[in-house]
């Protein structure tokens, strides 16, 4: 096992989780890894346990039992977990979730409070790069609600790149943006998946965006019910 | 960014939220910091009086709460007089008594009956008129104040006692750096003596000082020998000295005037931390979604705690400083108020300033610690999911 945990940047191991009543099993004994710079699509129905499981491996929460590690260390016994997804971890959502009150410049600066000691300076420099790499370099001093939806997706994006993470979370990031926006979105990804040398694990429903993973697993109640390359999936994801 | 322009972006998201959770917050705090200024103010100038006119020793009935309800014989003056090493005595009646207006109204008024050499005349401004002399007797001297309530000059006369015949002719208006003496009238010893039924209800002594080193011991040697003192008519009385700092935080007024304004201002700051909390409870409860994401991009919950009391802690510096700008104004508006300027001085010292800072950050704190704990507690993913 040790072995094989050295394959993989993030590694789940017979993950259990059950929510607090204890009659909802979202995920049970779910293994799966993904390796370094692997872009990983998760497919399933709605309720399958997709998003819990992207929690778990996003160390936004705990399993029941079971172990997730990441580069071989067990995650179970890293006492700062907000450390660990601070520097790690980038997150996109579905909804975008940028803070109201700020630019867009601002927003992608939100998490480097945690990341390496950087100066407000150099952390308004680094957002500034990020927000050119999204091509939004014009729209810095915008909040969300005067960006479009594309464009607060492309924000969130460069805030999740924030602190140069390991590994991207995205849950539905194409959820709500149109066809356009959404292979806007799928493009920037690629590219920044090769440029920055990111792993992806995207959690969605869109066969587009699994067509473009190298991976696609796919879930039903709360099990791994196929993990394959994803040439070979396709017709499974329809 | 500053982590500071963060908060002060959530307190900007709902600017009228904001603005009435610091007016809430500025009237309390406010009524907190002008009741200890009044109060303060009050001490000090009571306290600074007797030190600029050198009395060491206060001294009056032994077992009374104040200089207002002691009453003792001239005897016992005399004998403090008689003790080595004290230099100066000066007795004085002092008291409220009525006094009729033109309108026929009938008010209280303090008075104040002295000698002519009280040494307390040396620290008077004479506005306008005179001193009264030896063996005058029906005339009197108005302090600023009760000369401007009264709308009284020299030459003017006032009735004291409900009794008309009682007229005193004011021979002159004094200002003085102690409020309740502006408000107050002058008139001679023997005058106050049948106006309050008493005969002498304090005196101050000055005690001779042979270094500096040496003064605290010779004073309190001196305040021991005014202790022992007894009137041989009534062995009962006896007197009690207290250099003025003691004699002022012992009074019983001024310690109910404290302890009444601590117990307004207890109540305003409740009041101002169950306010400071409901907003920033609210606030919480609405940012449930935002903090989680926070909380998510690797936050730690000590930094949401920062964040939330910071922001209670803005709320509360705003209200200080507003606070502090409206209790010196209501003071100063008070003053000019007919019915209580003969008693209220304006003005904020450093001191209660610094006071009122640091009460209402606390209660920033105090109010803003519940929900920032509570909010440091959200766990990402429900918070996320929170609708």
């Amino acid at each position: 096992m040790t072995e094989d945990l050295q394959e993989y940047l993030l590694y789940a191991d017979g993950v259990h989780k059950s929510y607090p009543d204890g009659r909802v099993h979202a995920l049970n004994g779910v293994s799966l890894g993904v390796r370094d710079t692997e872009f990983v699509a998760i497919t399933g129905p709605s309720g399958c346990g997709k998003s819990t499981l992207l929690n778990l491996l996003g160390a936004l929460d705990r399993p029941d039992s079971g172990e997730i590690y990441f580069r071989g260390e067990p995650l179970s016994t890293n006492r700062n977990l907000d450390a660990f997804r601070a520097r790690q971890m980038g997150f996109v959502f579905q909804s975008f979730f940028l803070l109201p009150t700020l630019t867009a410049l601002e927003n992608i600066q939100v998490p480097m409070f945690e990341g390496e000691r950087l100066s407000s300076h150099e952390r308004k420099k680094k957002a500034e790069e990020l927000l050119e790499l999204v091509g939004l370099s014009g729209r810095a001093q915008h909040r969300s609600s005067q960006l479009s939806v594309g464009e607060r997706q492309r924000v969130a994006l460069a805030r999740a790149l924030a602190n140069d993470p390991a590994l991207l979370l995205a849950d539905e990031p194409t959820g709500n943006l149109d066809s356009d926006n959404a292979a806007r979105v799928l493009d920037l990804l690629a590219t920044l998946r090769l440029e920055r040398k990111l792993s992806l694990l995207i959690v969605t429903h869109s066969i587009e965006v699994a067509e473009r993973a190298d991976r696609i697993i796919r879930m039903k109640d709360g099990r791994v019910l196929e993990d394959s390359a994803a040439v070979s999936s396709k017709a499974e994801v329809r | 960014m500053h982590f500071m322009t963060f908060i002060l972006r959530n307190l900007t998201r709902r600017p009228t939220r904001t603005a009435l959770t610091i007016l809430g917050l500025t009237v309390a705090v406010s009524s907190m910091i002008a009741l200890l200024g009044i109060t303060s103010n009050l001490l000090s100038s009571v306290l600074s009086s007797f030190e600029r006119r050198g009395i060491d020793l206060v001294v009056q009935q032994a077992g009374k709460s104040s200089g207002v309800n002691s009453d003792f014989r001239e005897y016992l003056v005399d004998e403090a007089r008689k003790i080595p090493g004290v230099k100066q005595v000066d007795l004085a009646v002092v008291n409220l008594t009525d006094m009729t207006r033109e309108s026929g109204n009938v008010e209280q008024v303090l008075i104040q009956g002295w000698r002519p050499d009280n040494f307390a005349f040396e620290d008077l401004n004479l506005i306008s008129g005179r001193k009264f002399g030896w063996g005058e007797r029906h005339v009197a001297i108005l302090g600023k104040t009760l000369a401007d309530n009264l709308k009284k000059k020299v030459g003017d006369t006032i009735v004291f006692s409900s009794d008309t015949r009682n007229v005193y002719e004011v021979i002159g208006i004094i200002h003085s750096n102690i409020v309740f003496e502006d408000g107050s009238a002058i008139v001679p010893l023997e005058d106050a003596r049948i106006l309050t039924h008493s005969q002498v209800t304090a005196f101050s002594v000055r005690v001779n000082k042979s270094s500096l080193d040496s003064a605290d011991a010779e004073v309190d040697a001196v305040r021991k020998k005014i202790d022992a003192l007894r009137d041989p008519e009534d062995p009962s009385v006896g007197l009690e000295a207290r250099t003025p700092a003691d004699y002022v935080s012992s009074l019983t007024h001024l310690k109910m005037i404290r302890a009444i304004s601590w117990l307004i201002s207890v109540i305003a700051v409740v009041i101002g931390v169950i306010g400071l909390l409901n907003t920033m409870a609210m606030s919480v409860l609405e940012r449930t979604q935002e903090i989680g994401i926070l909380r998510a991009v690797g936050w730690p919950p000590f930094r949401v705690i920062r964040m939330i009391l910071g922001e209670a802690t803005i709320f509360s510096l705003a209200a200080a400083t507003l606070g502090t700008i409206g209790a010196a104004g209501g003071m100063y508006l008070l003053t000019l108020s007919p019915k209580v300027n003969g008693f209220i001085e304006g003005g904020l010292s450093p001191a209660v300033i610094a006071e009122g800072f640091a009460i209402t950050i606390m209660i920033g704190l105090i109010g803003g610690v519940y929900p920032a704990v509570r909010a440091a507690r959200l766990l990402p993913t429900e918070a996320i999911r929170h609708d």
